[in-house]
């Protein structure tokens, strides 16, 4: 059987782009008018968007959902460009549109009651923290975000966490900013002051979430990792965006679509390359 | 109606179906477009069991197209005809069950499964570039098209459509086999192989190694290979091949092609249908001409002959 989502399905259309607010280097946040993504969107889902204005890259691209706001029907990305998709998000000015498919994709699940949430993001990664702290703060439940790169340059997206209790954790490889390391040197050196019981969530490049999923191991503690192949249509149809998940009840591996199963999956149920 | 044609002894409403292997089986487009919109749906490939496909990366962009090997992952004819087709018949369109095999036998054992109730028609895979066995390795060899070809055609009582790999120095021997072989039809064509190279790692993009190229990069050399095809038969030929809007599915229907699929397209643009559609309606205003028949074919050279004469 197809993996068909539980989810309502996601709302395809042309979106205007209403903000635009560049940051340092190839950052910049993109803020869409979208009412469907804005009303339903979930911490850790993504659309598939791509500018109206780009013919040689055909496919959309992934991006996890940032924020959102509900009264505005409009929704925020944070977006690294680097390829020529990107690059054409990036230029995008005002007023000009680009094709939208969303909300797509499972959410982070909240931790259990009294469990203290630690998210941890590599570089592009921490976008869907912001929306996720949000979340977490109105169910009142803990959260402690880590945010790592491999250097200050590369940690450009700060403010939102601007009054996040207790602060954001940085690291960078070269200790140009907050501690210095890998981010997940810094999330075992808060589990070694023995917090209470805690869920952890992460997002970012492989190697991070592979150590993540290590020390969650090793600790025996709940994670849950946000993966991001390469995507070609976020519907489960291209089987592009496949990562081998071995769900708990299963003797072998299977090829799921991060699109659609994921882009979250329990850390014990991916087998990592 | 003035978009209805006839393939063979299939009747669609309109001449646009989705390509096999980028509409997966239809389902997941569900509530995102209104499938009774399409003249047809072609099924992803099906084998006679699940398969898990190739390793990843599978999927590399290059220039205005997709490079793709996916190696037919899928859930077998099976579990289509039991969870699938039912849901299918919620909608007005043609399902067509595209029809993989390792084996001349697996092929017809699948097209028997697959005359099942709700099922219009099949398609014979005789052109992925992306398995070991079967695909573009019985679509290359004449004698071996002929024999998948006729052994769906004995198992079945469905039109049968036969999709030609373009990976051919000359198109037109395969469709004539095709022909000769019981095909009710032709789609034309399957994806390019190719080749994309990570050159600071030196090694292809893709971890089958080669890959089918699709989308507006293909686009003239499918309009070509179907404008052969249609030549060379008199079965209807159905185009495919980098189709983006009603212009692209013009130019296969001009060039003699009686429907079109649209495949990549897809994966970007779930609201192409209703907009090909209206593009077709109103090219037909526009040039008042009562019916989609009348553009078949219609391609004219000014000069009287064609300036490129298909192989013979």
């Amino acid at each position: 059987m197809p993996a068909t989502s539980a989810l309502r399905p996601p709302v395809d259309r042309d979106v205007p782009l209403v903000g635009r607010q560049p940051l340092e280097g190839p950052y910049v946040l993109l803020t869409f008018r979208h009412p469907e993504v804005a009303r339903r969107a979930r911490a850790g889902q993504f659309v598939m968007i791509k500018a109206a204005t780009v013919t040689e890259a055909i496919l959309r691209r992934p991006f996890s959902i940032m924020s959102v706001d509900p009264r505005e029907d409009t929704f925020t990305l944070f977006l690294k460009a680097v390829g020529p998709g990107s690059r054409a998000l990036a230029t995008l000015r005002p007023g000009e549109a680009a094709g939208c498919l969303g909300p797509l994709g499972r959410p982070f699940t909240a931790p259990p009651e009294g469990h203290e949430a630690l998210c941890v993001a590599g570089g592009y990664g921490i976008a869907p923290f912001v929306l996720f702290a949000d979340e977490l703060r109105r169910a009142r439940r803990r959260a402690r975000v880590f945010y790592g790169g491999r250097t200050r340059a590369e940690l450009q997206l700060r403010a939102p966490f601007a009054t996040l209790d207790p602060p954001l954790v940085c690291a960078t490889d070269d200790g140009s900013f907050g501690h210095h390391g890998v981010v997940t040197g810094a999330v075992a050196a808060y589990l070694d002051t023995r917090p209470g019981p805690v869920t952890l969530y992460a997002c970012g490049p492989d190697a991070m979430l592979h150590a993540v999923a290590r020390l969650a191991e090793e600790r025996r503690l709940p994670a849950q990792v946000s993966l991001d192949p390469w995507m070609g249509c976020g519907l489960g149809t291209c089987l592009g965006c496949v990562v081998r998940i071995r769900r708990e009840n299963e003797t072998r591996a299977k090829y799921r679509c991060a699109c659609t199963e994921g882009p979250v999956f329990d850390a014990r149920e991916v087998v990592w390359a | 109606m003035k978009l209805g044609v006839q393939i063979g002894a299939l009747r669609l409403k309109n001449p646009l179906l989705a390509a096999s292997g980028t509409f997966g089986y239809g389902v997941e487009y569900e509530g995102i477009l209104d499938l009774s919109l399409l003249g047809g749906i072609v099924s992803k490939g099906l084998y006679l069991e699940p398969r898990d496909g190739c390793a990843v990366p599978r999927i590399v962009e290059t220039p205005s197209g997709l490079l793709n090997a996916i190696g037919l992952q899928g859930i077998g004819i099976r579990a289509f005809v039991k969870d699938v087709l039912p849901r299918l018949a919620l909608y007005d369109t043609a399902v067509i069950v595209n029809v993989c095999g390792d084996t001349v036998e697996e092929y017809a054992e699948v097209a028997r499964i697959a005359d099942a109730p709700g099922v219009a028609g099949l398609e014979v895979n005789i052109s992925c570039p992306n398995v070991k066995k079967g695909g573009m390795a019985f679509g290359g060899d004449p004698r071996m098209t002929h024999e998948v070809v006729s052994a769906v055609r004995k198992a079945t009582r469905l039109p049968v459509i036969s999709k030609l790999s373009p990976n051919v120095a000359d198109v037109t021997v395969f469709a004539r086999v095709c022909e000769e072989a019981g095909a009710d039809a032709l789609s034309c064509i399957n994806t390019l192989l190719g080749l994309a190279i990570d050159v600071d790692r030196r090694v292809p993009r893709l971890a089958f190694g080669t890959g089918g190229l699709s989308g507006p990069a293909i686009r003239p050399i499918a309009v070509r290979m179907a404008w052969q095809a249609a030549r060379a038969v008199r079965i209807p030929v159905i185009g495919v091949g980098g189709i983006t809007g009603a212009e692209d599915a013009l130019e296969f229907l001009v060039a003699g092609c009686r429907a079109v699929q649209v495949g990549t397209a897809n994966f970007v643009d779930p609201g192409i249908y209703a907009r090909i559609l209206e593009g077709l309606e109103s090219y037909l205003r526009r040039h008042r001409l009562e019916s989609i028949g009348d553009v078949v074919g219609s391609l004219r050279f000014p000069e009287g002959e064609a300036p490129v004469e298909p192989p013979a």
